[in-house]
């Protein structure tokens, strides 16, 4: 029995588009299910519904078997940590902690010790008589998760929990959280805007784009196989070179020409997306991640399968050079929308960045021979954005 | 914390920075002090001159060995020490010299011994009189015969002669002495004590019922959605532009109709409801970040207990200010008070009905007049200062990010 069942699960706002449009999507027992997607997806909405702090327009919601369309959030049996934590600022820890369980009356000795198991867990139990302007705010996000913890729900609800948490100690929590849930076996939905979070906590992440569910899957598999051009370039980081290109098809050997390039296919790359070969003439999205580059003397690649370009960045990042230049082709939209939409430089151009290897050293104006790994590669229909597979 | 200013342009700015507020803080202050201390002044203190705004009391003796009992001590002109006064109303003859009519000597009216000479003074003819001063004989003429008193010295011998003078040129001897009798005259005498627990009665209902409603509404209006609230709030809050006295009338035949004149209940349930306390609370609720609401209910409070145990705690910086102004407005009520309530029953006096009455009828007594002014405005100096933090500190954000 799944944890968590959204089916054909709507959510219209007065007057606006739907938020969320017919969201199916199974959550196992004791799964970590990650929402991703640029904000006004859908995804915190998908969450809010679940928590009860959104009516439900259409479809049905099952929280272990049972419908809580219309059941008020606190008989839902979840619990749920805040972006911003949300602690009742005139409360102690202890009493943020307990509010839950004081709420549900239960008897005042079990409560403690449930407080002190929670705060114990969390590495609290020194700041439990402090009030939460007191703390910093990786305590804080303790602390709320200390209050989602001690009512141990069905289901954990996040959103985006780290977002407002430095760097550094955003990467330390992330752990933490995986290490709880893996502790706590508790099924999770984590809602976040972070593709590197998604990837890193889930195990499966939910790719939602404006209301729609684009593809559930597990970290790896969203990332080597994208259902569509929207997860292809909204997974990874720096994410996917999607280059318009024009293909022939000569027997079984696929050429794509764009701007003055033209690069023949490894028969690899025509296996995995047979579909190539009925799309002679016509243009397709080549999608190529920045690691599928590699510089020409590095790689035994045939001659058609290098292109020269003129760097216009190169970015050391030690073990990496990651290498920007421009192609001259229509840059790649989604439904009309731009990839990018901060970025003008993509006017006129498509921008593609490499990823090379550290032991190069690359300067900005030069001219550098980028290998291929063609094989590697992922070629979208430019007009439903669906994989040639 | 800001970096100070050193130096000793800086110090100069300050000081005269310090200069300028004490002063103002004076002129501000000077009329409460004035009160306070005529509230403790005898009555025959106030208009003594010089003025003082110490309360004095004078000063009396009781020494048997001088037949003395509750004695006023007073110095008198001319001569050196204190005085006792004997006996208050002995016949008094004020004599004047002739070379210098403005030195007046009072003595008993035996001890000038008529001659048959006169002069004229003032164009009157007046009869010249031998009196004794000093050793020496002048010449004097009787200006009046009155009564003076006969004060007794209190550093000479036993013997010492006692002295006839005029009681308006002696100077009572006066000491420190407040007199707290007014209060509790003030109290029992004015029927002040009635009315102020009228008026404490009234205040408490219309502070908590101001509260209590402005919570709700404000709570309602903040959170709750439910057709037509903000045109709702809008209308709510026009009323704040409508003068009191617009409503006198219509509030009064209102009250009429419900037999609550001459009631306190007149003077509480019209106020219970504000407009700007449900809208001070429904600003305050909606600056209280929604996640925290939905952390509640989420926990499984109930809209009740999110209200009660989530934010009304929160809102008490809001709920204090509120009370602080129902406080000031209920206490210091005046103008409907002497509407609504019947002049003649002094059971439902208001301290500020009370207050104007005596300030009226009994003028006489200013110190008592005063006494009940210092009662009246008591309270509200101290809910100022214990409440003006919350004039100061109006958000609660802290401790939410």
């Amino acid at each position: 029995m799944s944890a968590v069942s959204f089916s054909g699960v709507s959510k219209r706002y007065k007057d606006g588009p739907k938020a969320v449009d017919a969201l199916d999507l199974d959550i196992a027992d004791g799964e970590f299910m990650v929402f991703v997607g640029p904000s006004g997806c859908g995804k915190s909405t998908a969450l809010r519904m679940l928590a009860g702090l959104e009516e439900i327009t259409d479809g049905e919601l099952r929280i272990g078997g049972r419908v809580v369309n219309d059941l008020p959030p606190g008989d839902r049996d979840i619990a749920m940590v805040f972006q911003n934590y949300a602690l009742y600022p005139h409360m102690t820890v202890r009493e943020n902690i307990g509010f839950a369980l004081e709420v549900a009356k239960v008897d005042k000795k079990e409560a403690k010790q449930k407080i002190e198991d929670a705060a114990e867990l969390l590495g609290l139990t020194e700041y439990l008589d402090r009030l939460p302007k007191a703390l910093s705010g990786g305590q804080r996000q303790r602390v709320a998760m200390g209050r989602a913890i001690v009512r141990s729900p069905q289901v954990f609800l996040m959103d985006e929990p780290l977002s407002n948490l430095d760097a550094k100690l955003r990467v330390q929590m992330r752990s933490d959280i995986i290490q709880l849930q893996a502790r706590l076996g508790t099924t999770m939905v984590y809602v976040t805007h972070d593709q590197v979070e998604a990837m890193t906590m889930g195990h499966r992440v939910a790719v939602l784009r404006s209301g729609i569910l684009q593809q559930v899957a597990p970290p790896q598999q969203l990332y080597l196989e994208p259902a569509n051009l929207f997860v292809a370039s909204f997974i990874g980081s720096p994410s996917m070179n999607l280059i318009t290109s024009e293909v022939s098809v000569d027997g079984d050997v696929v050429t794509l020409s764009f701007d003055d390039h033209r690069v023949r296919l490894a028969s690899g790359a025509v296996e995995r997306y047979p579909g190539l070969l009925d799309r002679h003439g016509s243009e397709i999205i080549f999608g190529m991640r920045p690691e599928h580059f590699a510089l020409a003397g590095d790689i035994d690649v045939l001659d058609e399968q290098i292109i020269d370009v003129d760097v216009e960045l190169a970015e050391a990042m030690g073990a990496e050079v990651h290498v920007h230049s421009t192609l001259d082709v229509p840059p790649v939209s989604i439904d009309g929308e731009m990839l990018d939409p901060d970025d003008d430089s993509l006017a006129d151009g498509t921008r593609i960045i490499a990823r090379i290897d550290g032991i190069h050293v690359v300067a900005m104006g030069e001219r550098i021979r980028l290998a291929l790994k063609t094989h590697l590669a992922h070629f979208f229909d430019p007009a439903d954005g669906r994989p040639l597979r | 914390m800001s970096v100070k200013r050193k130096g000793p342009r800086a110090t100069a700015v300050r000081v005269a920075t310090y200069a300028l507020l004490i002063t103002v803080a004076i002129i501000v202050l000077f009329p409460f002090v004035v009160a306070v201390s005529t509230s403790l002044k005898r009555n025959t203190d106030i208009f003594t001159y010089p003025p003082s705004l110490v309360p004095r009391t004078v000063t009396t003796v009781t020494d048997p060995d001088l037949g003395l009992e509750n004695a006023t001590v007073y110095e008198l002109p001319g001569s050196d020490g204190q005085f006792a006064l004997v006996e208050s109303d002995v016949p008094v003859a004020e004599f004047r010299r002739i070379d210098d009519p403005e030195v007046i000597i009072a003595l008993p009216p035996d001890q000038g011994v008529e001659t048959d000479r006169t002069t004229v003074v003032d164009g009157d003819e007046e009869t010249i009189y031998l009196v004794e001063v000093d050793g020496s004989e002048v010449e004097v003429f009787r200006a009046r015969l009155t009564v003076g008193g006969l004060f007794q010295p209190l550093d000479g011998e036993g013997d010492s002669e006692s002295v006839v003078e005029l009681v308006n040129l002696a100077t009572p001897e006066r000491v420190f002495g407040p007199r707290f009798e007014n209060f509790s005259q003030v109290v029992t005498e004015k029927n002040l004590g009635r009315s102020l627990t009228n008026t404490v009665l009234v205040t408490i209902a219309v502070v908590v019922g101001q509260i209590v409603t402005s919570v709700l509404g404000g709570y309602a209006f903040a959170r709750i959605d439910f057709r037509g609230r903000d045109r709702l709030f809008l209308l709510y809050l026009g009323s704040v532009m409508i003068p009191f006295v617009v409503l006198i009338i219509p509030l009064f035949q209102l009250m009429l109709q419900l037999g609550w004149t001459d009631n306190l209940v007149a003077l509480i349930i019209p106020f219970v409801f504000t407009a700007y306390g449900t809208f001070l609370m429904r600003q305050f609720f909606l600056g209280i970040p929604k996640e925290i609401e939905e952390a509640a209910l989420i926990d499984g409070a109930s809209r009740a207990t999110t209200l009660w145990k989530v934010m009304v705690p929160l809102a008490r910086p809001a709920i204090a200010t509120l009370a602080t102004f129902g406080f000031l407005y209920a206490w210091n009520s005046f103008f409907w008070p002497l509407v609504i309530i019947n002049s003649g029953n002094p059971d439902n006096g208001l301290l500020t009905l009370t207050l104007a009455t005596l300030g009226g009828r009994s003028s006489t007594d200013t110190n008592l007049v005063f006494a009940g002014a210092v009662l009246a405005m008591t309270p509200p100096i101290l809910v100022f200062l214990f409440a003006q933090r919350y004039f100061v500190e109006n958000s609660a954000s802290s401790g939410l990010k």
